[in-house]
């Protein structure tokens, strides 16, 4: 992981100097660009493993970069936002970025997050493939569909089972409403969007071992729901 | 329709002229001519006459005549005793054909009159309605209706009075050679006043009286009244039965209006109250405009703001961390108070928007216990060891209520951190979550000191700080977080309130409109 390139795509010199700083001790090497265009080219040329983008660029909107990012970039685009629009954040997810964090962050939760997306960017999909599989004190198996904690076994309803599976395969990744709706639905619209929410409540109560403390699916206001896997 | 010579010469003088010198002709021819040919040639003269001077000329002549053919041109001569019975039967026809085509004279000239004078009507109204629409400046418009108003009632002043929603606008034209006051007097001001206030038409006279028509039971029954002896006639302007302004006509001798002109008032009066309400449009839409600019300046400020004050927070924590690491404890306090200088700046943010009305606020279907869990969750960085107990209801199926779930996690963050700083470090809160009358009462209850009967509802106002002992080092904010709490509640059918918890402490309720679930359970069987 040490020989990873990390870029970064920010306005202001002092927040670049901050971030390459943090990452210093995480990465191999940080490149960093001052316009969305730089950071595109940078990005084109330089492959990194990890992107990190400021909103409020000079020459382009964030979303736009951020799609043209995606139309050949598979690498973990992590957002950095002062505006606390929740609309605004959910939007940059649904198109293609993985994370964001929120102006003013503190190094530790920021050298957190980057390398959780560099985790998962890497063992993801590997991970999903082998079953059973232990998060916690829960043993899950997404192919046979069973779970059990200890000796008991836990059932759970079909809308949860696709929560589950999608929030197992996309662990450390903030899912919108939006995009758990798509993925467990199949639908990009409809009502029953509404209560993905009452559905999130249940399958806590079920693998949670206190729903009110919950330490698997945690909530991102606004936003959605990030599954954070139990190291 | 006036032939050249009657300036200088009486129409009726030059007819009896023609007359006498037709009747003087025609007594040198008399013993060649026959009763007859004399009655023809009196009746064109007659009808000459009639069309050319109007009726009461011709029906004068017509007498004339008669009087003539029995005088001069019947036997016996120079009596107007008459010997023959058919002799009458000459006269009576004259008198009838010269009476009847006197008379369709004059009403054909009538109509023909009342045609050029509609005509002309139309014309001024034409070009009028174009000036009200084309001339850009209010006064202008009204000025040019103004003008044409005096020049058609013919009278010595033709003033516009507007009350305008930004400024009053007055215009006055004055006719050339017309004696008349400098300013319009007090009386008359007053009585402009009246006019806007009642919409009815009013008057004054000479000797200094002033005429206020009643209640109109018909318009025109007001203008006689109103126009006996005026010097001044102020009428309503009136559009969509709104009163916009008061036209006041003025001159030297008394006001007369006749019906054409009285129709021509009334339109000319509705066009300079469709001016008046086309300038008050311009000027609403100009205001509009404005606001809207302002508001888009404002939403752009606080953007800027809250993105121009981040930048800087987010360089200095960076480094305080940084300094850490260097064994140098005030770096922990350098990050704590950026800390805090943020959440002042959101809260004062937010305050702003809440007063603009410019929050938005997204209802929807959220579950109590994942804004319970996500509220602790924020707050666990804060604890230092502190207990948090939360105890919700486990039946099926789950509390749910129609709520925007951010503000709300706010505001019940918010309320923890109160009950946390409040209250002895020692001592846990309690974060009960109900569901009563279509409600759901999220309940935050320490064992602090509680709050006195004076101050429970001041607790709620913006700036209000609660306990002089708190200093603002422990991190308090800025005294906003119960105002902007209670006012983020109720924007989602919401309220906080509080109560003195049993055993001693504070209880905050939070309350928000509850749903139910019976939909979701539909959806949820029709995937099974």
């Amino acid at each position: 992981m040490r020989d990873d390139t990390v870029l970064v795509i920010d306005d202001e010199p002092q927040i670049r100097r901050v971030v390459s700083n943090a990452l210093q001790s995480e990465v191999a090497r940080v490149l960093e660009a001052a316009t969305g265009n730089q950071g595109i080219d940078l990005a084109n040329a330089e492959r990194p493993a990890l992107i990190v983008l400021d909103l409020g660029l000079p020459d382009r909107a964030g979303v736009d970069v951020c799609k043209e990012l995606r139309k050949w970039s598979s690498a973990p685009i992590v957002v950095l936002s002062a505006r606390h629009s929740d609309q605004e954040k959910a939007l940059l997810l649904d198109t293609g970025a993985d994370d964001y964090i929120t102006k003013p962050f503190s190094t530790i939760e920021f050298t957190a997050r980057i390398r959780a997306n560099l985790r998962r960017a890497q063992a993801a999909q590997l991970a999903a493939q082998v079953q059973p599989m232990t998060i916690g004190d829960l043993l899950v198996d997404l192919n046979a569909r069973t779970l059990r904690r200890g000796d008991s076994s836990i059932h759970l309803t079909p809308i949860e089972w696709e929560l589950l599976r999608t929030f197992v395969t996309q662990a450390g990744r903030t899912l919108t409403h939006q995009q758990l709706f798509n993925a467990v639905w199949g639908r990009a619209f409809g009502d029953p969007q509404q209560y993905l929410r009452v559905h999130v409540a249940n399958l806590r109560r079920k693998i949670e071992q206190d729903a009110v403390r919950p330490q698997l699916i945690v909530t991102e206001p606004g936003v959605g729901y990030r599954f954070e896997m139990p190291r | 329709m006036r032939r050249p010579s009657s300036r200088w010469v009486p129409p009726w003088l030059f007819w009896t002229l023609v007359l006498a010198a037709v009747t003087g002709g025609m007594l040198l021819l008399r013993d060649e001519l026959d009763q007859a040919h004399v009655a023809l040639v009196y009746l064109m003269v007659v009808l000459g006459a009639s069309a050319s001077a109007g009726r009461a000329v011709g029906i004068g002549l017509a007498c004339a005549g008669f009087a003539l053919i029995d005088f001069f041109f019947q036997p016996p001569y120079d009596t107007l005793t008459i010997d023959k019975r058919p002799d009458w039967l000459v006269l009576i026809a004259f008198l009838a054909t010269a009476a009847v085509a006197t008379q369709l004279l004059a009403r054909a000239r009538a109509e023909a009159e009342a045609a050029r004078r509609r005509a002309e009507e139309i014309d001024r109204l034409s070009l009028l309605g174009a000036e009200t629409l084309s001339v850009g400046r209010a006064e202008e418009a009204l000025g040019a209706i103004a003008h044409v108003i005096r020049d058609t009632i013919a009278v010595a002043v033709c003033e516009i009075f507007v009350r305008g929603t930004a400024r009053d606008i007055e215009v006055r034209v004055t006719g050339a050679g017309h004696a008349v006051a400098a300013d319009t007097g007090d009386t008359s001001r007053e009585l402009v006043a009246w006019v806007t206030a009642n919409g009815r038409v009013a008057a004054e006279r000479p000797d200094g009286s002033v005429f206020r028509a009643p209640r109109p039971p018909n318009e025109n029954v007001s203008f006689d009244l109103a126009l006996e002896d005026a010097r001044a006639l102020l009428v309503p302007l009136i559009v969509h039965e709104r009163t916009v302004g008061v036209l006041r006509l003025a001159d030297t001798e008394a006001i007369a209006l006749d019906p054409p002109q009285r129709r021509f008032l009334a339109a000319l009066s509705y066009y300079a109250a469709l001016g008046i309400e086309r300038v008050r449009l311009v000027a609403e839409a100009e205001h509009a405009e404005a606001l809207r600019e302002a508001d888009h300046l404002k939403d752009a400020l606080l953007a800027s703001v809250s993105h121009d004050l981040r930048t800087p927070l987010t360089t200095i924590k960076a480094l305080a961390h940084d300094i850490a690491f260097t064994g140098d404890e005030r770096a922990a306090v350098i990050e704590q108070q950026a800390d805090r200088l943020n959440r002042m700046v959101a809260d004062l943010l937010e305050l702003s928007r809440l007063n603009a009305g410019a929050l938005p606020v997204r209802r929807e279907l959220n579950a109590a216990e994942d804004l319970v869990g996500a509220a602790i969750q924020q707050v666990s960085g804060a604890l230092n060891g502190r207990e948090v107990r939360a105890s919700i209801e486990w039946s099926e199926p789950v509390l749910v209520g129609e709520f925007d779930f951010v503000h709300s996690l706010r505001i019940l963050v918010n309320l923890i951190e109160n009950a946390l700083k409040y209250s002895p470090a020692d001592t846990p809160i309690d974060i009960e979550v109900r569901r009563t009358d279509g409600m759901l009462h999220i309940t935050v209850a320490d064992r602090g000191p509680g709050i006195t009967g004076a101050e429970r509802e001041r607790i709620f106002d913006p700036f209000y700080r609660l306990i002089p002992g708190v200093s603002p080092d422990d991190g308090a904010g800025a005294g906003l977080g119960l105002a902007i709490a209670r006012r983020l509640a109720e924007a989602q059918g919401g309220n906080v309130t509080y109560a003195d918890r049993i055993g001693g402490g504070s209880c905050f309720t939070l309350q928000l409109p509850a749903s139910s679930l019976e939909e979701a359970e539909t959806v949820e069987r029709v995937h099974d």
